[in-house]
């Protein structure tokens, strides 16, 4: 593939949300909110109510029935989480067993990758964290946690559904008939990241707390884990103040994780979305599509590159994040200094 | 709260719980367990080959002094032993040359003592000779015989005074 060929497809999958979010709205003016937020929401009707937008019913893939009142259907977001415990499984199990079964002891470039991580989150965060002890009880749940964010991040910088959404939007242009009954229309219109979801971020997060209680039972018993929330040598009535704090604390723990991961991962695609939809604004504003056009070549695409360049830092970051302040947690349950 | 970014469904929460589990304990055993091991046991076959080949340095720098002690001692114990050597063939060239010395003195005195006896022998004979010529050439002076029993007188003291002579000598 040649390099011109690249940075072709490389726009078009930049532009593909625009022209697929915007085809739904022909007869409307382009809302660029409305895109933004359909961009990174999960599958559902959004509809406008004054200013603010409001989640109508959800539109699943795969509709399931309830159970206890809970939806099980299979959204765009189950579908990815899906398709990230996927990639996560095979590939890491596939490497990992092909590097250990070599003979050369040698790794791979993409094994040479997980073993620097593994080694470096082993000697930096869980043996300084939780200690030479107990580390080894609680690394596959960091690693896991670290590698399963990072693939949802870095899936949700490939704009898989928004780019069904071109190739459906003009496929059913080509052969006539209304885009809104292919197959594919419930999997067009972006919500790529599943790690922006919140309801994904929290029960990762519940495993957290649920990990770093464990560990503190363990360690000092169902009483004692407890007992640690009033650290002994302070005058009584200070226990009125410090019990509750640390009780907060600890009870606040996973919301900051929950919120922290979907908030930047939130953040960077509604700034990548807002970028690319200055070219349809330009056009529209203008009322031509050669301004559009020099608008993308000088705004979107430069923007949208700088921003895409930032989100894979911001992945890998928050990724690490929640893998250290769970290894962070998991050693204060267990290294209790008084 | 309603808002499309924050909505909350307890499907995806369940979705998410129990795929994410499933996920970890999958990967607990076929992926982190195992790779966790394998790293220990590099690294532990790194520290032990690291520390093998400390030891074998070591090895090798005793064995290196133990040889050279070794030659050392060879070295010197050659040299004693030429010594030593040396120090016995002189001796026993000494020995040898000194019973040579002393062989050939007691032949020397030997042949002395022979040459003594002879000498002594001859003399005796030459002496009796002498006497017996004499005699002759006296009978022939006198012209006359001389009675053996007068003779004999005469040899014999003509003898003792020889004799006395030749120990006075």
């Amino acid at each position: 593939m040649n390099n011109a060929l690249k940075i072709f497809l490389v726009c078009l999958m930049l532009i593909s949300p625009i022209i697929a979010g915007g085809g739904g709205e022909t007869n409307k003016e382009l809302d660029p909110v409305y895109e933004a937020i359909s961009h990174v929401a999960d599958s559902m009707k959004i509809t406008k109510v004054g200013n603010s937008y409001e989640a109508g019913e959800i539109s699943a893939l795969f509709t399931l029935p309830k159970i206890y009142g809970i939806d099980f259907s299979i959204t765009k977001h189950v579908f990815l989480l899906l398709l990230v415990s996927f990639i996560t499984v095979t590939s890491i199990i596939f490497l990992v067993q092909k590097y250990i079964s070599s003979h050369t002891k040698v790794p791979g470039k993409p094994m040479n990758f997980i073993e620097m991580i593994v080694v470096y989150i082993r000697d930096n965060v869980l043996k300084n964290f939780i200690g030479e002890k107990y580390y080894r009880e609680w690394a596959p749940l960091v690693y896991t946690l670290f590698f399963f964010i990072l693939v949802g991040n870095f899936l949700g910088l490939i704009p898989i559904f928004d780019f069904l959404g071109f190739i459906n939007y003009f496929g059913s242009k080509l052969i006539n008939i209304d885009y809104h009954n292919t197959f594919l229309y419930p999997l067009t219109k972006g919500g790529n990241t599943v790690t922006a979801n919140i309801n994904l971020n929290f029960a990762l997060a519940t495993i957290t707390f649920f990990a770093f209680t464990i560990a503190g039972i363990k360690k000092y018993g169902p009483i004692g884990h407890w007992k640690n929330f009033a650290p002994p040598g302070l005058a009584w009535p200070l226990y009125f103040i410090v019990v509750p704090i640390e009780i907060l604390g600890m009870l606040l723990r996973p919301l900051t994780l929950t919120l922290r991961l979907a908030g930047n991962m939130m953040g960077g695609h509604l700034a990548l979305i807002i970028f690319t939809g200055l070219v349809m604004q330009i056009a529209q504003s203008y009322n031509s599509v050669l301004m559009g056009l020099a608008g993308a070549s000088l705004f979107s695409v430069p923007l949208s590159i700088c921003i895409i360049f930032l989100e894979i830092l911001v992945g890998f970051l928050q990724a690490y994040v929640f893998a250290l302040l769970t290894a962070v947690f998991i050693g204060m349950a267990v290294n209790v200094h008084h | 709260m309603n808002n499309p970014l924050f909505v909350v469904s307890p499907g995806l929460y369940i979705w998410s719980l129990v795929i994410f589990l499933l996920v970890l304990l999958i990967l607990k055993k076929y992926a982190w367990k195992p790779l966790l091991d394998f790293l220990d046991q590099r690294e532990k076959e790194i520290s032990d080959s690291l520390a093998m080949a400390e030891s074998a340095k070591a090895d090798l720098e005793k064995v290196k002094e133990e040889s050279e002690k070794i030659l050392n001692e060879a070295k010197n114990q050659g040299k004693s032993i030429v010594s030593d050597s040396k120090q016995k063939a002189e001796d026993s060239a000494n020995k040898i040359l000194n019973d040579a010395q002393a062989k050939s003195d007691e032949f020397v005195l030997d042949a002395k003592k022979k040459i003594d006896v002879e000498k002594k022998k001859a003399i005796k004979e030459i002496k009796e000779e002498v006497v017996g010529l004499s005699l002759d050439l006296a009978s022939q002076v006198l012209q006359r015989n001389v009675k053996d029993e007068d003779n004999n007188k005469f040899v014999d003291s003509s003898l003792k005074a020889m004799n006395t002579d030749e120990a006075k000598s």
